[in-house]
């Protein structure tokens, strides 16, 4: 199956930025996490990458970034295949926000965000006054400019989380990879993350893929969307289209209540012991 | 904004020289501590006289001056090779000896005395080079098996090493009980790490191989502080991990054996002195690495002064003193800048 947003019927055939073409990939020869996967991301679109655990989004998330190497097909980021970069041509490219590590030596939030410059630092590996203006501005863009010396580990999830896209951004490269971005954060973080992320989409026209569990937020903020199925099946299209309650209801096998206020869509897992029963979604889906 | 706490070349060239010049009034002093007296004036009156027989200077320059130059030397490489292998493996309780240094080193002394070989290379008995052979050869024995769990398999690479380790001391016991010989008693008191007088020679060859070793870890630096967050962040930071760990591990091992090679197997310093030197001058591998070699090294200077002259005429293994100063040093540091750091909560 093979989507691809805007520009559709082959006239002014504009490529896209990752453009991934029959992916199939198991961790083992007996085993398929991802089967026959096609998908094009326009630039400075904001993809969700959706699923039940184990259907396969944190490994596709690896192969976006040349961590792992396809089994069949091809990805093309920039025209150019993953795994013909150079490590270093990559970084270049390509961020990726990963799930928190703190590390075992606490480095403090400016020295984080500074690490992004490696692959421009002089021979002697300082960093260049446009290395501090572009560190300066991820700092600020995420508000965490006011602690930028403190460590790490003293800082709050949210907080942190905030850190690593400051990371990210100062990595200055077209495109961003998030695994999870708002993993156990409160609903005020949670928003604000989503806010800043859709922020530099707008601002910087970056292209954003992020991994997420979060159906409602994505909804909200993400253009496309790509829904992993555990069956190796998968659904892309614009988020409005993919995230409908068939479809979640069938990928997640829960029964959902779906509802809609003004434009934004939302939908409630029910399970057995829901005060109203099941039944009630079907009712209240306009 | 505020770049305070920034890292800029000139800040580090101005901590580097400062360091450097401690360390140079370190050796000066403790050149003229010691269970003999020795004045200046006789041992300058010394130089350029070949005739007469000055005490003074024969102790000062042949005794002294070389055990000194060894202390500096193998301090530097044993820190700056901890401060790789507590990155590496980012592992706050890893060592230069974790990865099977030490008992590749203890095997290969063992068995040069067992075989009674008896001749010199540059200067060097067959213990040391059997050790120095013995270290590097297990490193590489334990990379490769690591290398079998997986690439870049952290936590495989530390197993390979531990279980290394253990099998080639119980391999140590058994040759050194099968043997009964006097000189292997002798070989685990040389692994217990002392300093002996060596010639100068053999000390220029190994600062030079391990000031240039030091130079090649400073330069992977940066790629070293990308590592501390993972292999894949690293990765995605545009850090080729393959080739650094390579360089960095390859680099660690050879300066550890040869301060193996040169003076046993001393202790303490390659965990304790990266320690103190993060917590004073926190985690940033392009300070931390050039400011522990210094400090590993004043710090051995000094500790091997105080093994000279603490139960004078005769001497304790350096290794005791290490523990025993460096120690309570670390505590005191410990419990100073705990607030500030990270990984201790």
């Amino acid at each position: 199956m093979s989507w691809c947003l805007g520009g559709k019927n082959g006239d002014s055939k504009m490529s896209g930025i990752i453009e991934v073409e029959g992916l199939s990939f198991g961790y083992t020869p007996q085993s398929t996490v991802l089967k026959d996967v096609s998908f094009e991301v326009m630039p400075g679109t904001f993809l969700a990458i959706a699923g039940p655990n184990g259907a396969g989004k944190s490994t596709l998330l690896n192969l976006l970034c040349g961590m792992l190497s396809p089994r069949l097909g091809s990805i093309k980021i920039d025209g150019t295949a993953v795994e013909s970069y150079r490590t270093e041509a990559l970084a270049k490219k390509v961020a990726v926000v990963r799930q928190e590590f703190i590390p075992v030596f606490g480095f403090p939030v400016i020295d984080t965000v500074m690490m992004a410059r490696t692959p421009y630092y002089s021979p002697l590996g300082f960093e260049s006054r446009l290395d501090r203006e572009i560190v300066a501005e991820a700092l600020e863009a995420t508000d965490t400019a006011r602690f930028a010396l403190r460590p790490l580990a003293c800082l709050s999830a949210g907080e942190r989380q905030r850190v690593f896209i400051a990371r990210a951004l100062a990595q200055n490269t077209p495109i961003l990879l998030l695994d999870e971005p708002t993993n156990f954060l409160d609903l005020k973080h949670q928003v604000g993350i989503y806010d800043l992320l859709k922020t530099t989409q707008l601002k910087k026209g970056k292209t954003l893929v992020a991994v997420t569990h979060d159906i409602n937020l994505a909804a909200q903020y993400c253009d496309a969307a790509l829904l992993l199925g555990i069956d190796n099946g998968c659904q892309y299209g614009s988020a409005k289209d993919v995230f409908s309650i068939e479809q979640i209801e069938k990928v997640f096998g829960v029964k959902v209540f779906a509802g809609k206020i003004g434009q934004e869509k939302f939908f409630i897992p029910l399970g057995k012991f829901a005060k109203d029963g099941p039944q009630i979604a079907a009712k209240h889906y306009s | 904004m505020s770049m305070k706490g920034q890292l800029t070349a000139r800040k580090l060239v101005i901590k580097v020289t400062v360091g450097l010049a401690v360390l140079l009034a370190a050796m000066s002093v403790c050149s003229f501590i010691g269970s003999e007296k020795v004045s200046l004036q006789a041992v300058l009156d010394g130089f350029g006289r070949q005739a007469a027989v000055n005490p003074d200077y024969e102790i000062f320059v042949r005794v002294r001056l070389p055990r000194i130059f060894l202390a500096a030397i193998v301090g530097a490489a044993l820190a700056s090779s901890g401060v790789v292998c507590q990155a590496l493996l980012r592992n706050p309780l890893a060592d230069p000896y974790i990865l099977g240094v030490s008992s590749g080193a203890g095997l290969g002394a063992v068995i040069a005395v067992i075989s009674g070989l008896n001749w010199t290379f540059i200067g060097r008995s067959p213990i040391s080079v059997f050790a120095f052979v013995g270290a590097l050869g297990t490193v590489w024995l334990v990379w490769f098996l690591g290398r079998l769990t997986g690439k870049f398999h952290i936590i495989g690479l530390l197993l390979a090493g531990v279980v290394v380790n253990t099998f080639f001391s119980a391999l140590i016991m058994f040759l050194t009980l099968v043997a009964k010989s006097q000189q292997v008693y002798a070989t685990i008191f040389w692994l217990m790490g002392n300093m002996v007088e060596e010639n100068f020679l053999v000390l220029w060859c190994g600062a030079g191989c391990v000031v240039g070793g030091i130079l090649v870890l400073f330069y992977i630096a940066p790629q070293l502080n990308a590592l501390s967050f993972g292999e894949e962040d690293a990765r995605s930071m545009g850090v080729n991990i393959g080739r650094t760990q390579l360089i960095a591990f390859g680099v660690a091992a050879f300066i550890t054996a040869i301060a193996v090679s040169l003076s046993g197997l001393v202790g303490f310093v390659g965990l304790v002195v990266p320690h103190g030197t993060r917590l004073v001058f926190g985690p940033d591998h392009r300070k931390l690495l050039p400011l522990s070699a210094i400090v590993g090294a004043t710090f051995l200077v000094v500790a091997d002064t105080f093994a000279r002259i603490v139960v004078a005429p005769a001497q304790l293994p350096v290794g005791v003193v290490t523990a025993i100063i460096g120690g309570p040093i670390f505590l005191i540091l410990l419990i100073k800048y705990s607030r500030k750091v990270s990984w201790l909560k």
